[in-house]
């Protein structure tokens, strides 16, 4: 079932009547009858997927949270050989699930791949592949559900003791799609005790999710158009179109990416739970680790909490560390496990999006420029102050915002293009063969999208824009729109419906229905 | 020991104020970067022992709930 169809509108439609019309200890049994029924309709296989996780790391959190218990009741004089058993066999207990679970993920969406590199290296053809088809949301629920299980590990809160409870949490249906990646101990709460009607939920949720349909509808599946036919046939362009088209790939993922959320989030704020937010103006950002900040927030917090802190705290980065003081001086020695660890993290990031070296190396990209402005922040910190630049001033802002925007544009030729080599040979030919004739000789009209198209997608995306630097300097977007006339705000609400009737792509040719984000 | 904390945050992080600022994590003045950086060398200085379970906002919002983490390992 897609968020565009009549039947997902339907089903919340239905589900909302009902959760609101059960008593509440009941409302949460809604929510999971409506999520699993949501994910079946993916197939049975999607449902052994979703059980197979729910199932596995459920049966974890409770040993962990038991053996959690038994430290907690240790005498003084016990702790001295217990603790060092009971931490080994919690171990014991973790290291297994998180391998059934990062296994099954390795196999489903990486053993084709592996299959194929080692079968050409040897050169053997390909080892065996599987036929497995990768379930709607796999990498997106996994992840949460080690995150708890990792968390339960940690001693953070007690195991979740009921199966269908845990079940809800894993599978809960607006995120089952593109995230964002919960916390238990934020998501649970609000998903069991059952949430009171409360109007400002419902139209606070009707007003993001709508939001999230014209980012998508309006923006998004116009910009996929020429992002479409650019790197589908790469050979009929020249630079300047390559350029072009990477511009408005940044456009339609971000409109794709975030209209998602906005509906996600939407959908589940009507029945008055809060989603994590997963975007933060990105394109403000002024360095790649602040848009990393900004852009996919609870992937990245994940890989923080999960990846990163762990692997700086670990014997081979503390052995790292030790080298590196030994034989580099000052700062850098310090810095060198930490942004090693950084190289890391955004390598698996990069992996995380997919079986194919272009994410390999768009990893690559953003660890090393990352890692590079860890080592070399000293440095760049005194260049500043000798130049005298102040880190507030406006230019200086300006400068940082387009600087990051200039890295993440490049980073897109890599993970847009269909193979590596042909991203980077559309790179080398923005900057060495633009082909700037193709500019008078109707090429811009070739990609089915008339004038009005093209100004949607530039007024559309402006307004995004210009709503997000409100945001960005603080203003409270929604508690200012309530100070406005009431007919204000029903036009406020009635107006984005209109607008996706009159100007909404609802079955483009070349424009896909899934999410983008969907895939990985 | 608080002047020698305050020497490793401020080698951190030389454009926080240490002394007076009082959430660190909540404002976001302190990244996962530069905890790392400062856990580091804690452990070093000081000679005790943290872990990824210690890495949370309540102690690190400000320079004396660092301390108190410290002085409970010491």
């Amino acid at each position: 079932m897609n968020f565009f169809s009549l039947s997902f509108v339907g089903a919340v439609c239905g589900a909302l009547l009902l959760y609101y019309l059960v008593p509440r200890k009941y409302r949460w049994y809604v929510l999971l009858g409506v999520s699993l029924a949501f994910y079946l309709t993916g197939g049975l296989s999607a449902g052994l997927f979703l059980l197979f996780t729910a199932g596995t790391n459920y049966v974890g959190g409770l040993l962990l949270s038991r053996l959690n218990d038994r430290k907690g009741r240790l005498t003084p004089e016990q702790k001295k050989t217990e603790e060092k058993r009971i931490k080994a066999l919690k171990k014991w207990v973790l290291v297994p699930v998180l391998l059934l679970n990062f296994g099954l993920l390795y196999m489903v969406k990486y053993w084709n791949f592996t299959a194929e590199s080692v079968g050409k290296l040897i050169g053997t053809g390909s080892l065996p592949r599987t036929d497995w088809i990768m379930p709607v949301g796999l990498s997106f629920y996994m992840f949460q559900s080690v995150g708890y299980l990792v968390d339960c590990y940690r001693g953070k809160y007690p195991a979740e003791k009921n199966f269908l409870k845990f079940s809800l949490f894993v599978s809960f249906f607006p995120q089952m799609v593109q995230g964002p990646i919960s916390r238990f101990d934020k998501l649970q709460p609000q998903l069991i005790p059952g949430n009171v009607w409360n109007s400002d939920n419902v139209k606070y949720g009707i007003q993001l999710a709508l939001w999230g349909y014209l980012k998508r509808m309006l923006i998004a599946d116009r910009a996929a158009m020429v992002v479409n036919q650019v790197f589908d046939t790469p050979e009929k362009y020249g630079g300047f179109f390559y350029a072009f088209a990477v511009l408005f790939y940044c456009i339609q993922l971000y409109c794709d990416f975030s209209g998602g959320i906005d509906i996600t989030r939407g959908v589940a704020r009507l029945f008055g739970i809060d989603l994590a937010e997963n975007f933060k103006r990105p394109f403000f950002a002024t360095s790649l680790a602040d848009y990393w900040r900004r852009w996919h927030i609870t992937l990245g917090s994940w890989m923080r909490d999960y990846v990163f802190y762990p692997l700086s705290f670990s014997k081979p980065f503390a052995n790292l560390g030790r080298w590196a003081r030994k034989h580099f001086k000052g700062k850098v020695g310090k810095v060198i496990p930490t942004a090693a660890a950084t190289f890391v993290v955004y390598l698996i990031i990069g992996i995380w999006h997919g079986a194919n070296f272009r994410y390999i190396a768009y990893g690559f990209y953003n660890g090393i420029i990352l890692t590079s402005s860890v080592l070399l922040a000293n440095s760049y910190s005194l260049w500043r102050k000798k130049l005298r630049i102040g880190e507030g001033s406006t230019w200086f802002r300006i400068f940082t915002v387009l600087r990051t925007t200039a890295i993440v544009f490049v980073g897109r030729y890599i993970t847009r293009a269909p193979r590596l080599l042909v991203g980077l040979d559309m790179l080398r030919k923005t900057l060495f063969s633009p082909c700037l004739y193709q500019l008078r000789d109707g090429t811009i009209g070739n990609f089915g999208l008339s004038l009005t198209d093209y100004l949607v997608v530039a007024v559309g995306f402006g307004i995004v824009l210009l709503l997000e630097w409100k945001l960005e300097q603080g203003v409270d977007l929604q508690k200012e729109l309530e100070r406005k006339h009431p007919v204000l705000q029903w036009l406020c609400l009635f107006l984005p419906l209109v607008l996706l009737c009159i100007f909404g792509i609802f079955r483009g040719s070349g424009v896909r229905v899934e999410f983008i984000y969907q895939q990985f | 020991m608080k002047e020698r904390l305050l020497n490793i945050l401020t080698e951190a992080c030389p454009e926080v104020d240490f002394a007076t600022e009082t959430a660190l994590i909540d404002d976001g003045l302190l990244e996962s970067l530069d905890i790392v950086m400062i856990v580091t060398e804690v452990m070093q200085e000081f000679g005790v022992e943290l872990t990824v379970d210690d890495l949370l906002p309540e102690n690190f919002n400000s320079a004396d709930a660092l301390l108190a983490l410290i002085e409970s390992r010491v």
